[in-house]
């Protein structure tokens, strides 16, 4: 699923995420600075062995709530351009799950309002990642409680 | 009566077993009434409550949210995004 628009661009995809795009989405005269997040797949957590991570997600939903916390970000911040995407299914180590872009015309700016995309799509996005570990076990992982509405 | 379609994600789904159930409710029904529902028939629901989050028609609501007939409500455990 897709929301593309003169500066907004939100992505969930079975394909690997392409950074390349993102930064070309995110370039305009009118930023002073680019900030990428690009979450990966680590393949150790301590002493456990991650060979994927698996992404379940309600995907209506999911590209809603990414427009409404870039409709967030550009209330608090003077923000230009705001790129999310999250894949989907498996993502083997090293691979990116998410891509979070924010242009701003200064970079302060573009370091907190990208911090708090990252951090929000967190706590708010319906995806749910699963660890595969090497052992054949599996674990549906489970974010902090979240606020009460 | 209403009719509404509960989606189910991530832990409830495989828990449960399926990704989507068809509920016909009393009306009128809330959001905590739905709840009781489904926890008096997957205990695992009851176990996942206090952190359990309800979106109707794709937006987080509290469970006091009356619901209406034709209404998509999804269960969202605590999401792990990232």
């Amino acid at each position: 699923m897709e929301k593309k628009e003169n500066r907004h661009w939100f992505l969930l995809q079975h394909e690997p995420l392409d950074v390349g795009a993102a930064f070309a989405f995110l370039q305009t005269p009118r930023a002073g600075g680019i900030d990428l997040f690009v979450g990966t797949t680590r393949q150790w957590t301590g002493d456990k062995e991650t060979t994927r991570l698996e992404y379940d997600c309600y995907e209506a939903m999911a590209l809603k709530e990414m427009e409404r916390l870039a409709g967030e970000a550009c209330e608090r911040w003077p923000v230009e351009r705001v790129f999310i995407a999250h894949r989907l299914g498996v993502v083997p180590p090293a691979e990116a799950s998410v891509v979070v872009g924010v242009a701003t015309p200064h970079r302060a700016d573009a370091f907190e309002a990208c911090r708090f995309l990252i951090d929000t799509l967190k706590q708010q996005i319906p995806i749910w990642k699963r660890e595969v570990y090497a052992d054949g076990e599996t674990e549906w992982v489970e974010g902090p409680a979240p606020p009460r509405i | 009566m209403s009719t509404v379609q509960v989606l189910l994600f991530s832990v409830l789904r495989q828990r449960i077993g399926e990704g989507s159930l068809v509920l016909d409710l009393e009306t009128p029904a809330t959001g905590a009434d739905l709840l009781d529902h489904l926890e008096a028939q997957y205990p695992i629901v009851g176990e996942y409550r206090p952190v359990l989050r309800l979106a109707v028609n794709q937006e987080y609501v509290p469970e006091t949210v009356t619901l209406a007939d034709g209404d998509e409500v999804a269960l969202i455990t605590p999401v792990s995004g990232g």
